[in-house]
């Protein structure tokens, strides 16, 4: 197993242990802004996730993956395009994870307004407290 | 009994992600070549050597967000609105509060703290604004800028105070135009391509970009010889004032005073 492999397998499985983290904050604890912290955790991670699928070894033993943005293209040749071929990245994973991030901070700005309005409703965030309420 | 369950749960999931890291551990570590639908993405989306299959875009993620995955991005843009509509129907019911006598220099924070964000709330709207406006040449666009933009509101909202912002025309009313107006800028240009080829009497499809071989019009990839890349360039701007309104319009719902919620009901 190479140096680049392993760490993989040390970032992937400290991912994994986050995932289960997240989960355990959104299931266990009664606080809603913890359940809202764990929430973000959860998605950052799956977008995490989605970016390790995309990306893509060095191609050569000197020549990095690049970013999946063509540089030069006022003067491309066929040549040039290639090499951007062989090098990139893939952008679909990168495509899906930009939208997910700013919907994601759209959802939790609504769920923290969501809990602001419990809060001055029930005076409590407990979910507890506030399921022995009932309205 | 509650508890044991859930470390009954706990323990089963780390027992199966280990499975599925076994199972699935080679295909885990990316190999030294992507995959080939991304090859087609990344040899196409600037491409002046086939012209039926090309975007125009140096920028492979913008070209898949707006084009070859257009009708995603338009779903996922609505699924954004729902969440900021979800906030503003919360919020209904909230009176204006408004002090009567008001004086603008004693709100916010220090002196020092206001000073620093009147040089850098510009800044980082311009900056907001040069992301979605180059979204189709260097890594940003429409999304990415108007997060970022909707950084200098909320700067302005805590440092200077609610009051300020709304006395400079801020309100959640014009907000919510800008927004409207970005969102049907965005259908506009969704279906532009397609009324052109109603007109003109040829096939075209909705959300098409440019000219395919059996779509022969295209929305124009270069004005005055500046490099737009079609429908993303409008899709950027359009998509850029549309998020910052949504996301000044939640942040100015949940700066409401308290004082304003007391009571209730009414306008």
């Amino acid at each position: 197993m190479d140096t680049a492999t392993y760490f993989l397998y040390i970032l992937v499985s400290s991912m994994v242990m986050n995932l289960a983290l997240a989960l355990y904050g959104i299931f266990y604890k009664p606080h809603l802004t913890k359940k809202i912290i764990s929430l973000t955790i959860l998605g950052d991670t799956a977008n995490a996730f989605a970016l390790i699928i995309g990306y893509r070894l060095w191609p050569g033993e000197i020549t990095p993956s690049r970013p999946p943005i063509l540089v030069g293209w006022t003067h491309l040749n066929k040549t040039m395009l290639q090499q951007y071929v062989s090098t990139a990245v893939d952008p679909l994973p990168q495509a899906l994870v930009l939208t997910a991030v700013v919907i994601g901070l759209a959802v939790t700005l609504f769920l923290v307004f969501l809990a602001l309005q419990i809060y001055r409703h029930y005076g409590t965030l407990d979910v507890r407290e506030i399921r022995r309420l009932r309205g | 009994m509650k508890r044991l369950v859930g470390l009954v749960v706990i323990i089963l999931f780390i027992l199966a992600f280990s499975l599925l890291l076994v199972v699935a551990g080679g295909s885990i570590v990316p190999g030294r070549e992507v995959r080939g639908l991304a090859r087609v993405y990344l040899n196409t989306s600037y491409n002046p050597w086939s012209p039926y299959f090309t975007v125009n875009s140096p920028e492979s993620v913008t070209s898949v967000v707006w084009d070859y995955r257009g009708l995603d991005t338009v779903f996922e843009t609505m699924v954004f609105y729902l969440a900021i509509i979800g906030s503003i129907a919360l919020a209904r019911g909230y009176r204006k509060y408004i002090p009567a006598k008001l004086d603008y220099s004693k709100l916010g924070l220090s002196v020092i703290v206001k000073t620093v964000t009147r040089i850098t709330a510009p800044l980082i709207i311009i900056v907001a604004a040069s992301i979605a406006l180059h979204g189709h040449l260097t890594p940003g666009g429409g999304f990415q800028g108007g997060a970022t933009g909707a950084v200098a509101p909320l700067l302005i909202l805590i440092i200077f105070s609610q009051y300020y912002l709304i006395r400079r025309g801020v309100r959640k009313e014009s907000m919510l135009i800008v927004r409207s107006l970005g969102l049907t800028g965005i259908g506009i240009t969704a279906i532009a391509v397609f009324l052109a080829g109603l007109v003109a009497g040829v096939h075209a499809y909705v959300l098409q970009n440019q000219a395919k071989a059996t779509a022969p019009v295209s929305a124009p990839a270069y004005i005055d010889n500046q490099l737009i890349s079609g429908t993303l360039w409008f899709f950027n701007i359009f998509e850029f004032f549309a998020v910052l309104a949504g996301f000044t319009i939640v942040l100015l719902l949940l700066t409401i005073p308290e004082r304003a919620y007391q009571g209730g009901g009414g306008e």
